[in-house]
């Protein structure tokens, strides 16, 4: 696919640049914006710091077009079902419209399963002609040859959902779909070489990640992605079970690094593993210049749930107001925006808050029931806990009048 | 030419679930080198971009 034009915006500290050549979002501050051409802007008021607030728009938004599969994973933390609802095709479009009016850059378009959204790549070329990057995540199960061909030559990233190979896949998933998800992802390969595998973590496979990482590697793909168990929609009667065990959660970041090191392949950790990343004391500037960070949601990142509604993060929190209504992103949000500047103990006298921001707030949510509490999987948390045994561990409340979130 | 201000910020790669910003840990283990390499080659692709007449138009 040939490379798409770099797209800037204004925010208050200067700018954020989105390229395609390197695939990359870079920030700029305002002298270097200066430096190279764009000029001073109303949002160049007031304080330059990259962390004092929210940026103007999400870099990223992930468009949950249906609650729609028919695959019934154990744990799909969408809930989703064979009837459930979906976008239509006019409300998909006009909230790419509104998407790329904010000045998203990037859009990730998932569900329920979208292969198998009639109007999902309509949807796809859409959102490359309004500039954004359309990127998808699949089971595989529905992708055939003709869908890889033309989702190859529309979306930017596209990664096959595999927890497990062979027997493992059905223990995590509930039901036998390894060998359509790696034919899928054959496919797609044929096709493009930016295709990956999302691996769901749990505590039934974090101890055998290494064979999914080296079968990702000779199937050349580009990356792997770890996503830690969520304890919403289907996960959440099950998480317990699926949990990490404290040793498997300290030993996240150091097994991720290894894998990637060992199999010559990106292995990548999400937000929700920031507490963990940060146990190991990584430099902070240099976490910062990467945008390792916690729970960004509502600030980075964002989702559009298929009732058309803005949430924090796909995986929870409160509905915050339709993408129609273009004044949410700017009034709404403080279920996640809040957690810092409330932060209890151990995360208040913690160096990396303003990096990691308490870590996952759904975990917190459905683990400790309550969403203002410090990450119960963070191992600062738990050190703190055993040491406290007297002292419950606060709650950094909400702020008045908070509406409480819905964990879907 | 001497360039003024920084970049501050490099997220590298697509990410195809924005729920779950993925962080691509072999950056991190690389610490400064990682720091120094992103910001010459983001830096590179940014002034070449600007140096093109079409690039002019203002940002969102
Ligand atoms: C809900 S699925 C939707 C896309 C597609 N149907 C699929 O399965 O890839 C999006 C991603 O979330 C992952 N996922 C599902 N349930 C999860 C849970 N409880 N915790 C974390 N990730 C989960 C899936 O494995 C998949 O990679
Ligand atoms: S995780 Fe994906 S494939 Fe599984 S039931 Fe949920 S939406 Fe369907």
């Amino acid at each position: 696919m040939a490379s798409d034009p770099p797209r800037f915006r204004y925010e208050r500290f200067g700018g954020i640049v989105a390229l395609s050549r390197p695939r990359s979002v870079a920030y700029l501050d305002r002298e270097y914006a200066r430096s190279i051409g764009f000029h001073d802007h109303p949002r160049w008021r007031g304080s330059a710091a990259l962390g004092d607030g929210p940026l103007s728009a999400p870099t990223e938004v992930h468009l949950v077009l249906s609650r729609r599969c028919s695959a019934g994973c154990t744990g799909c933390y969408v809930g989703a079902t064979p009837d459930g609802p979906a976008l239509s095709e006019i409300d998909a479009r006009a909230a790419i419209d509104r998407l790329a009016e904010m000045g998203v850059f990037h859009v990730a378009l998932g569900g329920g399963e979208a292969v198998d959204l009639p109007y999902l790549l309509d949807v796809a070329r859409h959102a490359r002609r309004r500039g954004l990057v359309p990127n998808l995540t699949t089971s595989g199960l529905p992708v055939s040859d003709m869908f890889a061909r033309e989702a190859a030559a529309v979306f930017g990233q596209i990664n096959v959902s595999v927890d497990g190979l062979g027997a493992e896949y059905s223990r995590a998933r509930g039901y036998d779909g390894f060998a359509r998800a790696e034919r899928a992802l054959q496919l797609l390969r044929a096709r493009t070489p930016h295709v990956g595998v999302n691996c769901v973590v749990s505590r039934d496979n974090a101890d055998r990640l290494g064979p999914v990482v080296a079968w990702a590697r000779s199937l050349r793909l580009s990356e792997v992605e770890l996503l830690r168990f969520k304890p919403t929609g289907r996960g959440a009667g099950i998480f317990a079970d699926r949990d990490l065990t404290p040793r498997q959660a300290r030993l996240i970041y150091p097994r991720a690094l290894w894998l990637g090191l060992r199999h010559h392949i990106r292995v990548k950790l999400d937000c929700s593993f920031a507490p963990m990343i940060f146990a190991w004391r990584p430099s902070r500037r240099v976490a910062d210049f990467l945008g390792v960070l916690g729970c960004a949601g509502g600030d980075v990142l964002a989702s559009i749930m298929p009732d058309g509604q803005w949430i924090g993060c796909s995986f929870g929190g409160p509905s915050e107001g339709h993408f129609r209504d273009p004044s949410v992103w700017e009034r709404g949000f403080g279920a996640f925006r809040d957690f810092t500047t409330h932060a209890p103990e151990p995360c208040a006298s913690c160096e990396y808050l303003a990096l990691c921001r308490g870590g996952c707030r759904v975990v917190a949510a459905a683990a400790a029931g309550d969403w203002w509490q410090p990450d119960p999987g963070c191992p600062r948390v738990q050190r703190w806990k055993a040491t406290h045994p007297k002292e419950p561990i606060g709650s950094s409340g909400p702020p008045p009048n908070h509406k409480l979130p819905v964990v879907a | 030419m001497m360039r003024t201000g920084k970049i501050l910020r490099v997220a590298p790669g697509y990410n195809p679930n924005s729920s779950s910003l993925g962080v691509d840990v072999a950056f991190l283990l690389f610490g400064s080198i990682a720091v120094t390499t992103l910001t010459l080659v983001v830096g590179s692709a940014v002034r070449l971009w600007r140096r093109t007449p079409s690039s002019r138009r203002d940002g969102v």
